[in-house]
């Protein structure tokens, strides 16, 4: 088994006793896994997705990020590990320009000045944003800043990507530019969305979540067509799967 | 536009002239902050019927403003938060203070005398100030006051305000249209809801903060950091420009250049 | 409220500095020694979060106007009186820069003025105290409505005695005082009331988030009380002490409205118009050819000043111009 999995066992979680939002989760990831994360509003996806970053670490059960358990004293090395993007870009950047918020993470880790400067430069060169090196965040796009706050993870090199609806938001084309972006990454990511279509272009693997538990686990192609079972979860087939209706 | 509309506006507004690739924008900040402090002290402490004296710190704004491509117009907008104050409390003067004096002839009260000073000083003082926050980002200033040893954690916390107005206004702003739109006949909050709609933007800028709080600690925060990117150096024409303007207000300071020119030109006719 | 550059004097605007310097100095000690990480996150958004509601306008019932909230006596309830002081001055600091509101020099009056009586003596001597014994509904409006009525006085009485200090206005000083405070008991009590909405519609919603509602260690906070009242002891003698400076040696300062106070109510006294008189007379003497005077040369010595300006300005105007020309040939 290559290094970079990630193991989650029998996980409960609720932030009041008695009132579980997910309720024994299990499942394995491993290097090559880009896995949708889908299910109606509500059902758990963002809490799960901060459970694996250590956002919380009151769960029951046991998770595991390249065989480091997920707890308090091992948050530092977790997070070196893992990238994770925001829903809401803004209150993921709080830096002045793109090139300080990139440089936030390797600068927290003690990386020289050199060294920083060309993680930046690739991170940027990665997400195709080297014209917005100095631009301030809070005159960016919607779109623009979606991409800095991506690079801003890819700094650190991650070795697992986290994303809680990166698509929300995003014009066409910059969504476009997103799933080519998500696709040029190739260890394991996790993407939560709603964009069904989205997951359907970048994840080879879906998870469908209902009421705080997995109800299915298996081959993107698999779920995502599986009409019944779609709806009976709260959601619907991917657009490009719908005959369109035009009035 | 609304108030808050154009507060948004102003801020954009203010950082676009404040980056452009100029000279005068380019020097040193803490040079041009420090130039500011000096002029504003001198051009406050002229004495209150000084107004000849007075006169000649237009000197600085005056080639400021040409120097650096500004527009008097814009700037004059900013007045209109200072003036009023500065008529409040100047306009009592020409009723108090009754001393007579004549200029050019004219016997007026000394009070009306020191009522132009206050004004003077208002107007040179705003000039003053929009000249640097015109030609010096806020981040700029920020690394200036870390060189002056402002504690980081201050300038931290300014810079972060900093990033978060425009996005809370732009929140603000929305909250309040939405509110106008469904009470057209209302002027501000009605005080039914003073504390439902600000005590909600509040939780919500308190949960935004959670969130920034978890973004920073996912990237190995561990209590503090430094802020400031850009690193500028102290060159030697930022000197010369810092000497040559204290050169100049310490003259105004001494000398009434206006009526020394004056008496120059004049003697040449006679 | 806030304090235009043009109001003070030199010597008020240094002083004010420096107090307020002191006062956060400790602040950021107070802030470190908590050792909160979350607090600078907080700090900083809380503070955009005051700059942007303040600018909401809340209906006065009963008249046309409106009022606004008291940042500082809001920041004081959420982040304790050491955060609310040290994120009241980035607030304070980038009004300031940004729209004018209020000056660079005069920004250590207007933090004094406004931050520290809101987050200083708000918190420990209205908000701590009342609270220590838990919160409720009614408390919270009273110590919001006590804490911006407190603030505001204090403040609107600093502002008149750094402006009377700094020798701006001829305006007697009781004259000065009775319409200052009037108004801002008026806005205090307003301002008082929208921030106890807020915070009541917090404290119902999302206790926790504010301050002290865990009771606080009573050795500890009556440690930081007694501590504050030292500095404020040592803050009102540097005040006071720099501001007699100022006022001797400026004949129409302090000096000059507490003698309006004290005895001679006649502002068109002979006595006092000779004095002033005198004054100007022996200014303006230093430079004997400018300046106005009662005499024959005083419409020579304005002239030669007219004509002066136009000089200058025209010499400067070119000079500027053609030193960019020159820049933009380099370049």
């Amino acid at each position: 088994m290559s290094h970079i999995h990630i193991d989650v066992q029998n996980v409960s979680f609720g932030y009041e006793k008695g009132k579980e939002i997910l309720k024994d989760i299990s499942f394995h990831g491993g290097e090559n896994d880009a896995i949708g994360l889908v299910g109606a509003n509500g059902v758990g996806k963002s809490t799960l997705l901060k459970l694996l970053v250590g956002l919380n670490t009151e769960y029951t059960g046991s998770i595991r990020v390249e065989e480091i358990p997920v707890e308090k004293d091992m948050l530092p090395q977790i997070r070196e590990k893992i990238g994770y993007v925001f829903q809401d870009s803004d209150s993921q950047l709080f830096m002045s320009t793109a090139y300080q918020d990139i440089a936030f993470a390797p600068r927290n880790y003690g990386f020289p000045e050199e060294e920083v400067e060309r993680r930046v430069q690739h991170a940027l060169e990665m997400t195709g944003i080297t014209h917005l090196k100095d631009k301030q965040i809070f005159k960016m796009s919607g779109g623009e800043k979606k991409l800095v706050s991506i690079a801003t993870i890819l700094s650190m090199t991650p070795d697992i990507i986290l994303m809680d609806e990166p698509s929300i938001a995003l014009d066409p084309r910059n969504r476009r530019n997103l799933i080519h972006i998500l696709n040029s990454f190739d260890h394991l990511k996790i993407i939560a969305s709603h964009d069904l279509d989205m997951i359907l272009e970048t994840c080879n693997r879906t998870i469908l979540m209902a009421d705080g538990k997995i109800i299915c686990d298996g081959p993107t192609k698999e779920i995502l067509t599986d009409k019944i079972l779609l709806e009976e979860n709260g959601l619907e087939l991917p657009m490009c799967m719908q005959h369109p209706v035009i009035r | 536009m609304s108030k808050i509309g154009n507060a948004i506006h102003e801020i954009h507004h203010m950082d676009l002239i404040a980056e452009r690739d100029q000279w005068v924008n380019a020097i040193h900040p803490l040079i041009k902050f420090v130039i500011t402090i000096v002029y504003i002290a001198v051009v406050v402490s002229f004495y209150k019927y000084d107004i000849l004296g007075l006169a000649g710190m237009v000197l600085y704004p005056l080639a400021g403003f040409i120097l650096a491509d500004l527009s008097f117009k814009d700037s004059l907008k900013r007045l209109r938060i200072v003036l009023p104050l500065v008529c409040f409390i100047g306009i009592f003067n020409p009723f108090f203070d009754r001393i007579p004096v004549e200029i050019l002839g004219i016997r007026m009260n000394a009070g009306v005398i020191s009522m132009i000073t206050l004004m003077m000083k208002g107007v040179f003082t705003v000039l003053a100030s929009y000249l640097l926050i015109a030609t010096t980002t806020i981040e700029k200033l920020c690394y200036a006051f870390r060189l002056l040893h402002v504690p980081k954690i201050l300038v931290t916390q300014i810079l972060l305000t900093y990033r978060y107005i425009t996005v809370l206004l732009e929140e603000v702003n929305r909250v309040t249209q939405a509110y106008a739109l469904r009470a057209p006949k209302q002027k501000g909050v009605h005080f039914k809801v003073w504390g439902s709609l600000t005590g909600q933007l509040l939780l919500r800028s308190m949960d935004r903060a959670g969130v920034v709080y978890e973004s920073m600690l996912l990237r190995g925060y561990k209590g503090s950091f430094d802020y400031i990117g850009s690193k500028a150096k102290v060159r030697p024409q930022d000197i010369v420009y810092l000497l040559f303007w204290i050169a100049i207000f310490a003259l105004c300071r001494k000398v009434p250049i206006l009526v020394v020119v004056g008496n120059m030109v004049g003697g040449l006719f006679v | 409220m806030h304090m235009a550059d043009a109001l003070v004097a030199p010597a008020v605007a240094g002083t004010m500095y420096v107090c307020s310097a002191a006062a956060a100095a400790y602040s950021v000690k107070k802030v470190r020694l908590e050792n909160d990480p979350k607090k600078i996150p907080v700090m900083g958004i809380m503070g955009a979060f005051v700059f942007a509601a303040q600018m909401i306008n809340f209906t006065i019932p009963g008249t046309g106007s409106s009022g606004h909230l008291c940042g500082g006596m809001l920041l004081t309830a959420l982040l304790g009186p050491y955060a609310g002081f040290l994120t009241m001055i980035g607030v304070l600091l980038i009004q300031c820069l940004l729209f004018a509101d209020g000056g660079i020099l005069a920004l250590g009056c207007n933090i004094w003025n406004m931050a520290f009586y809101g987050c200083f003596l708000g918190a420990l001597l209205i908000w701590k105290p009342m609270m220590k014994k838990g919160m409720s509904r009614g408390k919270i409006i009273l110590a919001s409505i006590l804490g911006c009525v407190l603030t505001l006085q204090l403040g609107a009485f600093s502002v008149t005695v750094e402006t009377l200090a700094s020798g701006i206005t001829a305006l007697p000083f009781v004259t000065f005082v009775a319409t200052m405070q009037p108004i801002h008991l008026a806005i205090g009590f307003v301002e008082g009331l929208i921030t106890a909405a807020v915070l009541v519609f917090v404290y119902e919603a999302r206790p926790e988030i504010l301050f002290a509602s865990e009771t606080v260690k009573e050795e500890k906070a009556r440690f930081s009380f007694k501590k504050t009242m030292v500095i404020l002891a040592v803050a009102a003698v540097v005040i006071a002490g720099a501001m007699s400076l100022v006022a001797s040696s400026n004949p129409d300062g302090l000096e000059w409205s507490i003698e309006k106070i004290t005895g001679s109510t006649e502002v068109e006294n002979e006595g006092s118009v000779y004095d002033t008189a005198e004054a100007i007379q022996e200014t303006t003497a230093v430079l004997p050819d400018y300046a106005f005077k009662n005499s024959d040369s005083a419409l020579g010595t304005s002239f030669s000043g007219i004509i002066g300006g136009l000089v200058v300005v025209g010499v400067c105007v070119g000079a500027c111009y053609a030193f960019k020309f020159f820049k933009k040939k380099e370049s």
